[in-house]
């Protein structure tokens, strides 16, 4: 037996599952938080997809994916996932030092006006509806923490996960909502349909398991992007002519 | 002493090169006297000099930053810290084009902080940074501006010298950015190519083939001003894509172009046109941007 060569490389799971442990209530958070359902108007943003397909940048599935893929990966996906998982521990840890400075920057790390109403907006939302359905400590801290100042997003999500879900699955379904969005928004912009859509999504589903991956591992450091196309075209979509979308 | 294990010394620098790398340092404050800004508290160390040519008719106290070297290589590394105190008017910019050769390993640095006091405007305008192919350069540039104190910079990155028809088809480049107004961080960029580099310029969503890059920012009063002058000009630059937004005190630039020359002329315009209508300076730039 001890001389028994290893021959395959161990698979390592790309995300680990919330309720293999019977955990079913974070399991429902998630689907709760993350869901199109849930009203923080993650639908009125295309995060500059407006107008990168009126730029005809965007002609096809392969093409959205590719578009969704690259935000997930090295746009404000990673950010975003970045700021969570630091965020997350800073709440969980009960450092509202560090979780305000978290928050500090998640706000100032926006390259166009339309990308950072999206952020603050949805983040403003997403914790004024979680602190009154999903009532918990650190979201009243939060929001006394930044009282007169943003709440970016990433930041409102993980002060609701943290204790409550744990950290890798919390942002993997962060990272999927957002893809989720993008994905909508490309299907009535390409447009494409129902059905391709899903397929988009489907096909994201290892830049996700990926990107949360990386997000883990990442010192606070590793903040930023390689996405200046994304910030160009949200720039473009603030003289677009005819708009569906916010950003 | 104990003999060092081969395998030590292959992932240590060598001393001949660490002795060989350049640490430069240029600090320079600027103060208005009765209406007339001078420069003052001027350090510098090599490779690092400044040169201070006589101003042009109307042009502000112009300070030009010399790298000595001729270019960073790996591990070299350059701090500028300038500051402009109340009621201050100086441009800050570059003799030339800096090049930053091909790493081995280390990481070329360049540090910038800038503070910029009320009622000053300053102009920081370095001519833009070669990076050539296998560079790994990491760039922070610290912000600190007072309320009612302007500040106008551009950062523009070639990848790769490209008369020669080279890429920046792999090394590492990170670009920071954090400007704080009375102490609060109010806006932050970071730009990150990470190896492989080949798919970030391929995405239409990353560099979509992009040659070069530039950001230019306006802080303080009058963004919507100069993000409409950078809008309207951007229309006989067809071959940049160019783009501008407010965001509250802090109006944030990006030029994209797969024409490194077609977009510095835009650059350059672009420029003119902001320190004009906010500072009422000349729209043409002091004549080294022009050769």
């Amino acid at each position: 037996m001890a001389t028994t060569m290893i021959t395959t490389i161990p698979i390592r799971t790309p995300m680990p599952h919330p309720i293999a442990d019977g955990d079913a209530a974070a399991l429902y958070r998630l689907i709760a938080w993350t869901s199109p359902a849930y009203p923080t108007g993650a639908f009125s943003y295309s995060h500059g997809l407006e107008w990168a397909a009126e730029d005809g940048l965007v002609p096809d599935r392969a093409a959205l994916e590719a578009w969704v893929g690259h935000i997930l990966e090295q746009g404000a996906g990673w950010s975003d996932a970045v700021l969570f998982a630091h965020a997350y521990r800073a709440t969980a840890a009960g450092d509202w030092t560090a979780l305000d400075a978290v928050a500090d920057l998640a706000t100032a790390l926006r390259a166009t006006a339309e990308l950072a109403l999206e952020s603050t907006q949805q983040g403003a939302a997403f914790l004024s509806i979680t602190r009154a359905a999903w009532p918990a400590p650190a979201l009243d801290r939060l929001a006394q923490l930044r009282a007169g100042r943003p709440v970016p997003l990433p930041v409102a999500q993980a002060a609701a996960a943290a204790g409550a879900v744990p950290l890798p699955a919390a942002l993997a379904a962060m990272l999927g909502a957002l893809a989720a969005t993008l994905v909508s928004a490309g299907v009535r912009l390409v447009p494409l349909g129902q059905t391709d859509g899903q397929r988009a999504i489907a096909h994201l589903m290892p830049v996700v398991a990926r990107t949360t991956e990386r997000a883990l591992a990442a010192p606070l450091d590793d903040v930023g992007t390689a996405a200046p196309m994304v910030d160009w075209a949200s720039m473009r979509h603030e003289t677009q002519y005819t708009r569906l979308f916010r950003s | 002493m104990p003999p060092v294990p081969p395998d030590v010394t292959w992932s240590q620098p060598s001393p001949p090169a660490c002795l060989q790398r350049s640490d430069g340092a240029g600090r320079l404050r600027f103060v208005a006297d009765h209406g007339r800004t001078q420069a003052t508290g001027l350090y510098q160390s090599d490779p690092v000099r400044f040169l201070f040519p006589l101003p042009e008719r109307g042009e502000p106290l112009p300070a030009i930053l010399v790298t000595t070297s001729g270019g960073l290589a790996g591990g070299d590394r350059v701090r500028i810290s300038l500051a402009a105190e109340p009621g201050a008017v100086a441009t800050v910019s570059t003799q030339a084009a800096e090049k930053v050769y091909r790493s081995t390993g280390p990481v070329t640095r360049f540090d910038t902080t800038i503070a910029v006091a009320a009622g000053a405007w300053l102009e920081w305008l370095p001519q833009e940074t070669i990076l050539f192919d296998g560079a790994r350069f990491a760039r922070t540039t610290e912000v600190d501006l007072a309320a009612g104190g302007r500040l106008l910079a551009i950062e523009m990155l070639v990848f790769g010298r490209r008369a020669r028809g080279e890429a920046f088809s792999y090394g590492a480049l990170r670009d920071d950015w954090r400007l704080r107004i009375d102490g609060r961080l109010t806006w932050a960029d970071a730009l990150r190519l990470d190896e492989p580099l080949a798919p970030l310029f391929a995405a239409r969503a990353g560099l979509d083939g992009a040659a070069a890059m530039a950001t230019l920012i306006l802080a303080g009063e009058g963004g919507a001003i100069a993000r409409d002058a950078i809008r309207d000009a951007a229309e006989a630059h067809p071959a940049v894509r160019i783009g501008a937004s407010v965001l509250g005190p802090v109006m944030v630039a990006r030029f994209l172009g797969r024409d490194a020359r077609a977009l510095r002329d835009a650059v350059v315009q672009a420029v003119g046109l902001v320190r004009n209508r906010l500072a009422g300076l000349s729209e043409r730039l002091p004549d080294l941007w022009y050769g």
